[in-house]
């Protein structure tokens, strides 16, 4: 039983029935702004009471998708479905959802207590019944002393939980969230998490949510889509984008990853890859469709690549830098016969590091060596 | 990045049917304030100038032109365009030094000050003039105070004369010109003017090189703004002036009241209306070439 | 903040003259606000002795006074209407639509504030004037709105600009209609401005003196035409007790103003009062 932080109270507090959240499935949204264009093809379904998180770089085009699904900008072409009713050119206001987004948008001359009523009032709600679940939900998230107060007078901290009451309060099957906590500081933001993900957890939410922060994508997400250039590059799980990258991109945008290019040899007897790098030695791979003689990119992460005495097929370099940053070391290498340009190897080990100059030999276990085409962009 | 001035960070409802929609509402909208000015703005002056242009047997004619480009009626031009210079001159002058030690004081004297130079702005016109004439005139506080401290030639004669109009005048315009110069010098990075002292500039040096080419656009602003409005201006003239300081204004006001010269004030009118569209046209200029200057800059 | 640290004397210096300047430009207003208590009128300053004779005399009923102020408030009163009229909607336009022509509705809407007033008012007199209009309060009106009601506009669009339109996508986002939002959202954070424009509005048509000037009647005259007369031909005291409460007027409508802003949050102040920004 996950602890009860006082915002999961209050989302529970008007009723006890659990509420349970309805799929989505998008189906080729694209939009393009005078000829730019900023979202390109974007398929995805996502299942009720699962927490979804659009994860990339400004431009990458997740908050326009966001905007797409939340209807408050029509996409060029493609389908939104809620439970599989096309919702695709439904008003805003029409589709039930909630919607929490950074500036969060409380009612400047409304209380606490008029903000949070407002979506009740909209839907009709009895008085004497809005006053109950306003002051039960206020009260449970720890905001009654404030509930006369104009949101100008509430830090930002406060104003973020108000917002979030003001969208729990009417208690929306699906919850759209726009880098909600994207202006508080790193304290805040990690209790906000365990709040937001103990909420949806509890109810059943459907959360989709937008951010650019890495950490904070993993520690939410049920699954994660990265965004580049307006399209989904993975939609996975954050361990299986971790250990199964499908694309250069991928691998290098949740945790940094080192490439070596190669040529693919005969599979192993146990069918692993074994790719020939440029700069001499072997790394394996597990199975992937690969055909011999092609050439690819294979790429491991700084953690999982290992400093060995020589051994068969490890790949000898030169020790650049080593710099302890704590925990372990970062060292760079420079591998013998690497074209000129080509960035060093990165390596983090905790073990006793080489010193800069000294010989060292590098490798990586099969599970840990992804491989990708090289026509593959990263 | 292409997307990122695209990317909506801001929620709007972007769809083509709404645009559209949108546009529709704000031509609705538009249509009362356009209609109005248009009947009652637009259509009157259209009819001053072609009133303008009419012979009294009602054939097209330039002569209330050349009459009131001639004689008298040219000197009270002149004498018009001199006024409105000296005042749009003062006020900046008065307006620099103001907006400049206001932009040092601590806020809450600087808001003091601005009250002082902006409230006299919602106080009608007429009042202000009236106060000035009690200060200003032979037994007024001015020449009271300066009898009294033995000033050589006091008392002045500091009404019904070109220096009772101007003093009129600059203090009717200065809330423009020290708004204006506030902007300007508000934009003016203080740290420029540290580093150029860093290079071993001298105060001068700093304040002629550095800071008045930086507020230079607000001051021409300024001075044309005064030019502009003090040239259609009236009570002040009327007022505090003397039978020399007649102005154009007030010789419409005499035409048309007095004389049934509607002809002639419409021309009158018509000059003053090409004087402040071509004050406004070299305002226009200006902020043109520097917003081209600025998308030049921000474009590469 | 790296800054020129300013002289001492410099910094005495520059106190000096714009307290001086100041004090020279407030001094009008103050000897008309004591002058208006003195008994002796116009006579010598400081007045020897004060009474309120001159406010009795202005508020005498039948006197011209009493009249002009009345017909003033009249015309004054329709113009804010007329223009509270047009700002609201033309601001909707320009702040808010995506308006074709936006320049040229807005070129439109600044000129009156910039044209010389004695056109503007001989346009008016010339238009009036065949259909028997001059002296009507509804035309002083109509002409006095031609000046405020770009100041209403102004007022509306920057009022307009400065409400966030996400909040009314948020409130539609909750469900909220086209209407609840005007009146749930919208309008509660425009009333500031609206009060303001509607002030400014006032002010501006019961100061006007020109266009008044053009289109009164020796019957209907407003009261800065009066007091225009008065300060031109015969010296009549009372005129400085009118004077104190128009000073009067002009600050209260400032201070409500002022305290309708702050009560709704606003730290913004000065906007769009003066024709100042739109062209700088």
């Amino acid at each position: 039983m996950p602890e009860r932080t006082k915002l999961l109270a209050a989302a529970l507090a008007p009723e006890s029935t659990s509420l349970t959240g309805k799929s989505l499935s998008v189906t080729g949204l694209r939009k393009s702004y005078s000829g730019t264009t900023v979202v390109d093809g974007v398929d995805m379904e996502i299942a009720a009471g699962e927490f979804v998180t659009f994860l990339g770089s400004s431009g990458s085009g997740k908050t326009t998708t966001l905007m797409m699904l939340a209807g408050f900008t029509e996409p060029d072409s493609g389908t939104v479905s809620v439970d599989g009713r096309d919702i695709t050119k439904l008003n805003p206001g029409k589709r039930d959802f909630g919607f929490v987004f950074q500036q969060y948008l409380l009612f400047p001359h409304m209380t606490v207590t008029e903000n949070v009523a407002f979506p009740l009032q909209l839907r009709g709600v009895p008085k004497a019944e809005i006053r109950r679940r306003v002051g039960q939900t206020l009260e449970a998230a720890g905001l009654a002393r404030f509930a006369g107060r104009k949101p100008r007078e509430l830090s930002g901290g406060q104003q973020q939980r108000v917002a979030l009451c003001r969208v729990l309060v009417y208690r929306p099957p699906i919850v759209l969230m726009d880098e909600p906590l994207g202006a508080l500081d790193k304290k805040l933001r990690d209790q906000m998490q365990t709040e937001i993900k103990s909420i949806q957890r509890e109810l059943g939410l459907t959360v989709v949510y937008v951010t650019h922060d890495q950490e904070e994508a993993l520690v939410l997400s049920d699954r994660i889509a990265i965004m580049r250039d307006g399209r989904i590059e993975q939609f996975d799980t954050p361990r299986g984008l971790f250990e199964r990258p499908r694309t250069p991109f991928v691998a290098d945008f949740l945790g940094a990853a080192n490439f070596l290019n190669g040529k693919v040899e005969e599979p192993t007897a146990d069918g692993c890859t074994r790719v020939r790098l440029d700069t001499g030695g072997v790394l394996t791979a597990r199975a992937h469709s690969c055909v011999p003689g092609q050439r690819v990119r294979a790429a491991v992460r700084p953690g999982k690549l290992r400093l060995v005495g020589v051994e068969e097929g490890c790949c000898s370099g030169t020790v650049e830098t080593a710099v302890y940053v704590g925990s372990l070391t970062r060292i760079t290498v420079r591998l013998d016969g690497a074209a000129p340009g080509t960035p060093p190897l990165r390596i983090e080990t905790a073990h006793t590091p080489p010193r800069p100059g000294e010989r060292v030999c590098v490798t990586a276990a099969r599970e840990d060596v992804s491989v990708f085409d090289e026509m593959d962009g990263g | 990045m292409a997307g990122t001035a695209l990317a909506p960070g801001k929620v709007r409802v972007k769809t083509s049917a709404k645009r559209g929609h949108r546009s529709r509402i704000a031509l609705v909208n538009a249509v009362p304030v356009t209609l109005f000015l248009l009947v009652l703005f637009v259509y009157p002056i259209v009819g001053v100038l072609s009133l303008s242009l009419k012979g009294d047997s009602g054939g097209f004619t330039l002569h209330w032109y050349t009459d009131a480009l001639s004689g008298a009626n040219l000197s009270v031009l002149i004498s018009t365009l001199r006024i409105s210079a000296e005042t749009a001159v003062l006020s900046l002058l008065v307006g620099f030094v103001l907006a400049h030690a206001i932009a040092r004081m601590r806020p809450v004297f600087a808001a003091l000050a601005m009250l002082i130079v902006v409230v006299p702005h919602f106080i009608s016109a007429l009042v202000r003039t009236y106060g000035w004439i009690i200060m200003l005139g032979e037994h007024g506080l001015i020449n009271t105070l300066l009898t009294s401290i033995h000033a050589p030639g006091a008392p002045y004669s500091l009404l019904y004369n070109e220096t009772g109009v101007v003093i009129g005048t600059t203090s009717v315009m200065l809330p423009y010109t020290v708004l204006v110069l506030q902007g300007v010098m508000r934009g003016v990075d203080g740290r420029l003017l540290a580093a150029a002292a860093g290079f071993g500039a001298s105060r001068s040096t700093i304040f002629r090189r550095i800071y008045l080419p930086l507020v230079a656009p607000g001051i021409g602003t300024a001075g044309l703004l005064s030019f502009i409005l003090c040239l259609g201006y009236y009570i002040t003239p009327a007022l505090m002036g003397g039978d020399k300081q007649t102005v154009v204004a007030a010789l419409i006001d005499q035409q048309v009241m007095k004389q049934d010269q509607w002809n002639s004030a419409a021309a009158f009118g018509v000059i003053l209306l090409l004087l402040t569209f071509a004050g406004l046209g070299v305002l226009g200029l200006a902020k043109l070439r520097r917003t081209k200057a600025h998308t030049r800059r921000s474009g590469s | 903040m790296m800054e020129l640290p300013a002289t001492r004397a410099g910094h005495i210096g520059r106190g000096i003259t714009a307290t001086a300047i100041l004090l020279f430009l407030a001094m009008p207003i103050v000897i008309i606000l004591v002058t208006s208590f003195g008994a002796d009128g116009i006579g010598t300053f400081p007045p020897k002795e004060y009474s309120a004779r001159w406010y009795e005399q202005m508020a005498a009923p039948g006197s011209d006074w009493a009249t002009s102020i009345a017909l003033s408030s009249l015309v004054a009163t329709l113009t804010t209407v007329f223009s509270l009229i047009l700002g609201v909607t033309a601001a909707t336009a320009l702040a808010r639509g995506r308006l074709p022509l936006h320049a040229a509705v807005y070129g439109l809407v600044l000129a009156p504030l910039l044209i010389p007033q004695v056109v503007i008012a001989l346009g008016l007199f010339l238009f009036f004037e065949p259909v028997g209009m001059l002296g009507s309060p509804l035309a002083i009106a109509l002409g006095h709105t031609v000046l405020a009601a770009p100041i209403a506009v102004l007022i509306m669009i920057s009022t307009l600009k400065g409400i966030d339109e996400r909040l009314e996508d948020a409130a539609a986002g909750m469900g909220a209609g086209r209407m609840t939002i005007a009146r749930r959202i919208t309008f509660p954070l425009a009333t500031p401005g609206l009060i303001a424009a509607a002030v400014f509005s006032f002010i501006t048509s019961f100061d006007e003196f020109f266009i008044a000037q053009f289109m009164s009647t020796p019957d209907t005259r407003t009261l800065p035409v009066l007091v225009f007369n008065a300060l031109q031909f015969d010296v009549d005291p009372t005129v400085t007790a009118v004077s104190a409460v128009l000073i009067a007027l002009a600050v209260l409508a400032l201070a409500l103003v002022a305290l309708v802003r702050k009560l709704g949050g606003h730290r913004n102040q000065q906007q769009g009062v003066l024709p100042v920004e739109p062209l700088t």
